[in-house]
C-alpha cells in the first residue's frame, strides 16, 4: 500500500525543480512515518520520474488534454490508490490542481505550506497566515489528507543510483471542455521568480523600464541562480511582465537572497518576500519601511550603488 | 445574465495581528477590516458584467455580525443583493466554506460565480475549485483577464510556463487575481442607496472542521538588520557581509 503520492509537475519530459522538492517532503513523510510513497506523472516525464522516486505512476492522456486541470485532477484520482498523504509544488498550476483534487476527495487541503512536522503520528503543516505575520501548525483530520509546498521550502531530492520502472495507465476522458491551452511565455526565458536562489528586484525608483539594464547586468554578475522580480507598481506600468511582481497580489517567494532596489516596502509586497532568508535593500531614503526587514541596507542612489555592486562581484567572482 | 460574488471579509494588510490569550486564534482586536482585495476586484468585474448585459449581481458571505459592513460596502460599490450566511465565528476550514455556499448556491438561479482566488489572511486558495466540483460547473481561477458572452466565457489564467486560455461554457466559477482590475469607490449615491437596501440573513451550522489550527505564533520580527549610508568603501563591505552570510556570493 503507498501511503504518501506526490503529484508531478513536468515540462517537457522533464520534472520541474519544484516537484523535486515535494518528492523530499514525500521521502522525509515516508521515512518519519515508515510508509511508502510514489509519483503519478504525465506519461512524457516518466522517464525523468523514475531518476528520483523507487514507484512511478504514469497516465496518457492525450495531446489535448494536457492542460486541462480539470482532466488531470481526475485521472490522478482515479489511479490513486489508497493513499494517505497527496503532495504537490504550490505552483500556480499546482494550487489549481490540489483544490480539485481535494474536492474530488471530499478530504482537506493546506495550500502553500513551508515545513511540516510529527507530533504522536499526526503531521502537521507549517503556514503563513497574514501576509506572514502570523505562523501556524495545521492539523488535517481524515484520509486522505493534501498539502501543497511552497517552492525551494525544500531541496530538490537526489537522484537514485538505479532508476526504477514506471507502470503507465491509460485513462479515457469523457470531458470535452472547458479547453485549455497553454501559450508559452514570448520573452526571454529568464529563471521563475519562484525558483531562483537569488532575486534582483526593482520598484519604482527606477523611474522607467529603460534602466532595468542595470539590473540585468546584476543578475546576470550574479550567475544562472539568480533573476529579475518587481514590485506591482512596475508591473501594472507594463514596465515588465506580471509573472515578475512580488507581494501580496503577486508572487510569493523565498530565495537565499533578496536585493530590493528602489522598492519601498509596502506592507502588501513585504507579504510576498517574507520567506527570503536574506535581504538587502537599496533605497536613498533612510526612512523607506524596506529597511525595517532588510537584513543589510545600503541609504543612497541606486543608479551609484548598483553597477559598482554588479562590478565588484565580477570581480569578486574572478579572484 | 445572474452573477453571485462570494466575499470574504479579511483583515486590512496594514492591521497587525495579535493572538488571543490562550494563543489559538487571531484576536479581532484592533483589527480594521475590508473586503479581501482579490473579491473586491471580482465585485467589480460582476458590476460591469452585469451592466453589460442585464441581470444582478448578488453578494453572498460567511461569518459572524461584522461581515455585514463588507456586504455595505459591496452593495454601494453597486451590488444588487446580499446574503449573509451568519456563523457565530469566521469558519477557516475551506471544504465546509465551499459545501455551505455551494449548498446556497444551488437554490438560486446563477450563470456564473465570480470570486477572488485566495483570501489575503488564510492564503486558502482553494474555495473557486471546490465549489466548482461540488455544483459539478467549470472553473478556471487566478484568473487576470475574462470574457464573457452570453453562454460561455474565455479566461487567461498565468502559470509558471506562460499563461493558460482556458474556453468553457457557462454555468462556471471564475476566480479573479486582484490584477485583473482595480474596484471603484463606491459613490455617495452608491452609499445612499445601499443604506435602504435589504441584507438577507441566515444563520448557518458550522460541522466540525477536518482543517484545524493546531498552534499560532507571530512571526518574530526579522533580527534588526545593519544599514549603511553609501560611500566609498561601503560595496566592498556589503559583498564581504553577503559572502559571510549568504552561500550564494
Ligand atoms: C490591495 C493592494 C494590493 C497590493 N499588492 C501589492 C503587491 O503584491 N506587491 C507590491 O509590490 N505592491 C502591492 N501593492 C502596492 C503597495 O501598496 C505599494 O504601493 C508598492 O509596493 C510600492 O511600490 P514601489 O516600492 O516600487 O514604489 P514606491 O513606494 O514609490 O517606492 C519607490 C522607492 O524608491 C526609492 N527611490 C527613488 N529613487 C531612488 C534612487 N535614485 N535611488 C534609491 N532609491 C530610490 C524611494 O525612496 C522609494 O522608497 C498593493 C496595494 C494594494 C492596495
Amino acid at each position: 500500500m503507498f501511503e504518501i503520492t506526490v503529484v508531478g509537475e513536468s515540462q517537457g519530459s522533464e520534472l520541474v525543480s519544484s516537484t523535486l522538492e515535494a518528492c523530499h517532503v514525500a521521502s522525509k513523510l515516508s521515512n518519519a512515518l515508515g510508509v511508502n510513497w510514489r509519483i503519478i506523472v504525465d506519461e512524457d516525464a516518466a522517464n525523468s520520474a523514475i531518476n528520483y522516486g523507487s514507484e512511478v505512476i504514469s497516465y496518457s492522456i492525450g495531446e489535448e488534454h494536457k492542460q486541462s486541470p480539470d482532466v488531470i485532477a481526475s485521472t490522478v484520482t482515479e489511479i490513486l490508490e489508497p493513499t494517505k498523504v497527496i503532495v504537490m509544488a504550490a505552483t500556480s498550476t499546482g494550487k489549481d490542481l490540489m483544490g480539485r483534487i481535494a474536492q474530488l476527495l471530499s478530504a482537506p487541503l493546506a495550500q502553500d505550506c513551508i515545513g511540516f512536522e510529527i507530533d504522536s503520528g499526526d503531521v502537521l503543516f507549517k503556514r503563513e497566515l497574514y501576509g506572514g505575520k502570523v505562523l501556524a501548525n495545521v492539523k488535517l483530520s481524515g484520509s486522505p489528507i493534501l498539502a501543497s509546498f511552497r517552492p525551494r521550502s525544500f531541496t530538490p531530492i537526489d537522484r537514485l543510483d538505479t532508476p526504477a520502472v514506471a507502470q503507465l495507465h491509460s485513462i479515457d476522458i469523457l470531458l470535452s471542455e472547458p479547453t485549455v491551452i497553454l501559450k508559452p511565455r514570448s520573452q526571454k526565458e529568464n529563471l521563475d521568480v519562484t525558483e531562483a536562489s537569488i532575486v534582483v528586484s526593482g520598484g519604482r525608483g527606477l523611474q522607467g523600464p529603460e534602466n532595468w539594464t542595470i539590473l540585468e547586468e546584476l543578475t546576470d554578475a550574479l550567475g544562472p541562480t539568480a533573476t529579475l522580480a518587481c514590485s506591482r507598481p512596475v508591473s501594472d506600468e507594463g514596465w515588465r511582465p506580471h509573472n515578475e511582481h512580488v507581494g501580496q497580489t503577486g508572487r510569493s517567494i523565498s530565495p537565499d537572497l533578496y536585493i530590493a532596489v528602489g522598492i519601498s516596502g509596502a506592507t502588501q509586497h513585504i507579504a510576498g518576500i517574507s520567506g527570503s532568508k536574506f535581504i538587502l535593500a537599496i533605497n536613498k531614503d533612510p526612512d523607506a519601511p524596506i529597511f525595517r526587514v532588510a537584513d543589510y541596507g545600503i541609504v543612497g542612489d541606486l543608479f551609484q550603488i548598483v553597477p559598482e555592486l554588479t562590478s565588484a562581484i565580477r570581480n569578486a567572482h574572478t579572484i | 445574465m445572474n452573477i453571485a460574488v462570494c466575499v470574504k471579509q479579511t483583515a486590512d494588510t496594514e492591521s497587525i495581528p495579535k493572538l488571543s490569550s490562550d494563543q489559538s486564534h487571531v484576536s479581532d482586536e484592533g483589527i480594521v477590516w475590508i473586503i479581501n482585495p482579490h473579491d473586491e476586484s471580482a465585485i467589480e468585474i460582476a458590476i460591469r458584467l452585469r451592466d453589460q448585459c442585464n441581470g444582478s449581481v448578488t453578494l453572498f458571505s460567511i461569518g459572524p455580525e461584522r461581515v455585514e459592513s463588507a456586504l455595505r460596502q459591496g452593495l454601494s460599490m453597486g451590488a444588487d443583493e446580499a446574503v449573509h450566511l451568519l456563523t457565530d465565528a469566521m469558519p477557516i476550514d475551506q471544504k465546509i466554506i465551499a459545501e455551505l455556499l455551494a449548498r446556497r448556491l444551488k437554490s438560486q438561479n446563477i450563470d456564473v460565480i465570480i470570486t477572488g482566488e485566495v483570501a489575503i489572511d488564510g492564503g486558502g486558495a482553494q474555495v473557486p475549485q471546490r465549489l466548482a466540483k461540488l455544483l459539478h460547473w467549470s472553473c478556471v481561477t487566478a484568473v487576470e483577464e475574462l470574457h464573457i458572452e452570453a453562454t460561455s466565457f474565455t479566461a487567461r489564467q498565468p502559470v509558471e510556463q506562460g499563461d493558460k486560455i482556458h474556453e468553457g461554457q457557462l454555468p462556471a466559477v471564475i476566480g479573479i487575481n486582484r490584477r485583473i482590475m482595480e474596484p471603484r469607490y463606491p459613490s455617495f449615491k452608491g452609499i445612499m442607496k445601499a443604506k435602504r437596501k435589504e441584507i438577507v440573513k441566515e444563520s448557518v451550522e458550522l460541522e466540525s472542521p477536518s482543517y484545524s489550527i493546531e498552534s499560532l505564533r507571530l512571526s518574530a520580527p526579522r533580527s534588526e538588520g545593519k544599514v549603511v549610508t553609501y560611500q566609498q568603501g561601503v560595496v566592498d563591505k556589503t559583498i564581504k557581509f553577503l559572502q559571510e552570510k549568504t552561500s550564494v556570493i
